[in-house]
C-alpha cells in the first residue's frame, strides 16, 4: 500500500488522484456493506423478538419458522394483560427503580466529590473501598444479605430491594461522576468560592448543574442495574404479589403453562422503558461515560 | 477555613450505607464459611467447608469454567467492541442511528433477550436450527442443553448482550486520538496496519486496559444469562462461580458451603482486579 501511494507524493494532483479516491470510494462502499451486515446480524435477535410477539400463533410453532411477518396479531399482549398480573408487576419495577436512581444520584454526588475535588483525609483508603465494593459480585454476598434482610423483616419489601440495589450503585456511579466533575475547570470552582459559595454550594450550584452528562450516565447505570435484576430479586421476594415485573416474567420460564408469545410479548413489554429511556438520553450517556475513559 | 469538616460529614452517609448494605454481609459471609452447621445453630468455627470443597472435583471445574468464561468473554468483547469502533469511526450520514440501533442489545434487560435467544436455540421450532441446517449441521441441535455447545452459547449470548457498551467507549478513545498524528505517520508513508499499530492502538491502550478490567468484573458477576437459560448446566459445564453458589444455597439448603465458594470467588475477583489495576499502572507508565 505503502508502495502504490508514494508515486503519487512524488507527482502531487496529477494522474494518481482519481485512482486513490476510486479505490477509496471502493473502500467506503466494502464499509458500508459490512456495517450493514453487523447490523443485521446484531439486531436479528430484537427483530425476532419483536416477530414472535405479533406473529400470529398458528406460524410461531412450525418449523422452519417464517423469517417475515404473516399478519399482525396483537392477541398476545392483550391475553397477556388479562392472564397475568404484569401492569403491577411494572408498577413495582418502577417504583423500585425511582427509588434506586434516587439515592444513587444523591449518595454518588457525595462520593464523587470526595473522591475528586475535596482534600482530605482518607481519601485514598475511600477510594479503594469504593473499587472493593465495585467489584463485589452480587452472587458472592447473597446469602448473608438474605439471612440479614430475614432477620430485619425486609423480605419482601420493595423500597428495602431498591435501597439494595443503590447500595451496589454507589460505587460506580460515584467513579463515573467523579470523571465528570474532573472535567470542570477549576476557574469556575475558584471563581465560586470567591463569590461566597460554601463548598456543599459548590458541588450543588456548580459541579451538579455542570455535569448533566454524568448524572444521565448514573441514573441510567442504576435504572438498569434496578430493572435487571433478577438475583437480589428472586431471594429477597417470595411473595407473588411484591414481584417485580422480571421477576414475574422469569417465574415464566420454568412455568410450562404460559405460551410462548404471551411470554415474547411480556419480554417486549418489559423492554420499552430502559430502551426508549436509553434512546431519549443517549447522548448524555455516551459523554457521561466516557468522561473518564478516554483521557489519550 | 470555613468547611474543613465537610468531608467528614459527606462520608458518614456513604460508609454507613455500604457498610450495612455491602461491607456488613460480606464479613457475616466470611464467617458463615467457617461454621459447620446449618444456620440458626450455633457451631464452633472450623474449616470443614473449605477441606470439603477444595477435595471435590466439582469445585475445580467451577474454577476451571470461571476462569474460561471470562477469560474468553473479555478478548471477544475488546476484539468485537474495537471491530465495530473501527467501523463506525468514520464519518458517513446516519452514523447517529447506526450508533442508536447498535446499543440496543445493551439497552435490552436480561430477561427478555434469555426468553428470546431460547425461543430461537429451540431444538424443534427455533429459526437457529434453521440456519444450523442451511450451514449443513443438521437441524435439532439443543444450543443451550447440549454439552458441546452450552458453554459456546453463553458465551456468544454475554458478548451479544454487552458488546455495544466497549464499542462506544472504545469508539469514543479511536474520536480521541489526534488527527495530526495520524496525518504525520501518512505523510512519513505508514501504512493503515502501520498506522493501527504505532498511532493508534497505543494512544487507546489505557481504555482498552480500563476495559478489561470492567469486563472481567462484569462477567464475573454475569448471573441471569446463565441462570436463566442453562441453569449451569448440562452436568456442570456452565456453573460459574455465581452459579454454583446460587445452586448450593438454594437448590441444596448448603448456606455455610455455598459461603465457603463465595469466599473463594470473592478473593479471585480482588485478585484479578488487583492485576489488572497494575498492569494497566504499568501501561500507563510505560507511555509516558
Amino acid at each position: 500500500m505503502a508502495v502504490l501511494t508514494k508515486p503519487a507524493a512524488a507527482a502531487p494532483a496529477a494522474v494518481p488522484r482519481p485512482r486513490r479516491s476510486r479505490r477509496r470510494m471502493a473502500g467506503s462502499a466494502v464499509r458500508v456493506v459490512v456495517i450493514v451486515a453487523v447490523c443485521v446480524v446484531a439486531l436479528f435477535p430484537v427483530y425476532w423478538m419483536i416477530l414472535s410477539t405479533f406473529q400470529p400463533e398458528s406460524k410461531t410453532l412450525s418449523f422452519p419458522p417464517p423469517l417475515f411477518l404473516h399478519g399482525f396479531n396483537t392477541g398476545a399482549i392483550s391475553q397477556l394483560f388479562g392472564d397475568q398480573p404484569i401492569a403491577s408487576w411494572l408498577g413495582h419495577s418502577v417504583f423500585v427503580a425511582v427509588i434506586t436512581v434516587a439515592i444513587t444520584l444523591v449518595l454518588a454526588s457525595f462520593g464523587a466529590y470526595l473522591l475528586g475535588r475535596l482534600e482530605w483525609h482518607g481519601k485514598l483508603v475511600f477510594g479503594l473501598l469504593l473499587l472493593f465494593t465495585q467489584m463485589m459480585p452480587g452472587a458472592m454476598i447473597i446469602v448473608p444479605e438474605l439471612q440479614f434482610y430475614r432477620s430485619m423483616g425486609w423480605t419482601n419489601n420493595l423500597p428495602m430491594l431498591a435501597v439494595l440495589y443503590a447500595a451496589f450503585n454507589v460505587p460506580l456511579g460515584s467513579w463515573i461522576l467523579k470523571s465528570s466533575f474532573d472535567n470542570v475547570p477549576d476557574s469556575v470552582l475558584d471563581a465560586g468560592l470567591v463569590d461566597g459559595c460554601t463548598r456543599l454550594g459548590v458541588l450543588r450550584r456548580l459541579l451538579l448543574p455542570l455535569s448533566r452528562a454524568g448524572l444521565v450516565a448514573v441514573a441510567v447505570v442504576a435504572f438498569f442495574g434496578s430493572w435487571n435484576d433478577y438475583l437480589f430479586a428472586s431471594a429477597l421476594i417470595t411473595n407473588r404479589s411484591q414481584y417485580t415485573a422480571g421477576l414475574g416474567i422469569a417465574t415464566f420460564i420454568s412455568q410450562q403453562d404460559v405460551p410462548i408469545f404471551e411470554l415474547q410479548a411480556a419480554g417486549v413489554v418489559f423492554s420499552l422503558l430502559p430502551v426508549i429511556f436509553y434512546m431519549a438520553v443517549q447522548r448524555y450517556v455516551v459523554r457521561g461515560l466516557t468522561a473518564g475513559a478516554v483521557k489519550g | 477555613m470555613s468547611g474543613a469538616w465537610l468531608p467528614y460529614l459527606l462520608v458518614i452517609p456513604i460508609l454507613a450505607f455500604e457498610g450495612v448494605f455491602v461491607l456488613y454481609p460480606i464479613v457475616k459471609g466470611i464467617l458463615t464459611s467457617f461454621k459447620s452447621q446449618e444456620l440458626g445453630q450455633s457451631g464452633s468455627y472450623t474449616f470443614s467447608n473449605y477441606s470439603r470443597m477444595f477435595a471435590d472435583p466439582v469445585f475445580w471445574q467451577v474454577v476451571r469454567v470461571t476462569l474460561t468464561f471470562t477469560a474468553l468473554v473479555v478478548v471477544l468483547m475488546l476484539i468485537a467492541g474495537l471491530f465495530i469502533a473501527m467501523l463506525l469511526n468514520w464519518s458517513f450520514r446516519g452514523r447517529g442511528f447506526v450508533r442508536g440501533i447498535l446499543s440496543i442489545p445493551w439497552a435490552l434487560p436480561d430477561i427478555p433477550v434469555v426468553l428470546t435467544f431460547l425461543l430461537m436455540a429451540d431444538p424443534n421450532f427455533g429459526i437457529l436450527n434453521r440456519m444450523a441446517s442451511w450451514l449443513g449441521f443438521g437441524h435439532h441441535n439443543a444450543f443451550f442443553t447440549s454439552p458441546h455447545l452450552a458453554f459456546a452459547s453463553i458465551i456468544v449470548l454475554t458478548v451479544w448482550k454487552g458488546f455495544p457498551f466497549y464499542a462506544l467507549i472504545t469508539l469514543s478513545a479511536l474520536q480521541a486520538v489526534p488527527d495530526e498524528l495520524l496525518e504525520a505517520a501518512r505523510v512519513d508513508g505508514a501504512g493503515a496496519i502501520r498506522r493501527f499499530r504505532s498511532v493508534v492502538l497505543p494512544s487507546i491502550t489505557p481504555t482498552l486496559c480500563l476495559l478489561a478490567v470492567l469486563a472481567f468484573i462484569f462477567s464475573l458477576q454475569q448471573f441471569s444469562l446463565i441462570y436463566l437459560t442453562t441453569g449451569g448446566g448440562p452436568g456442570n459445564d456452565t456453573t460459574t462461580f455465581s452459579i454454583d453458589i446460587y445452586n448450593q444455597a438454594f437448590q441444596f439448603f448448603n448456606y455455610s458451603y455455598a459461603s465457603a465458594i463465595a469466599v473463594v470467588g470473592l478473593f479471585l475477583s480482588v485478585i484479578g482486579t488487583a492485576l489488572f489495576v497494575y498492569i494497566e499502572r504499568r501501561v500507563v507508565r510505560s507511555r509516558s
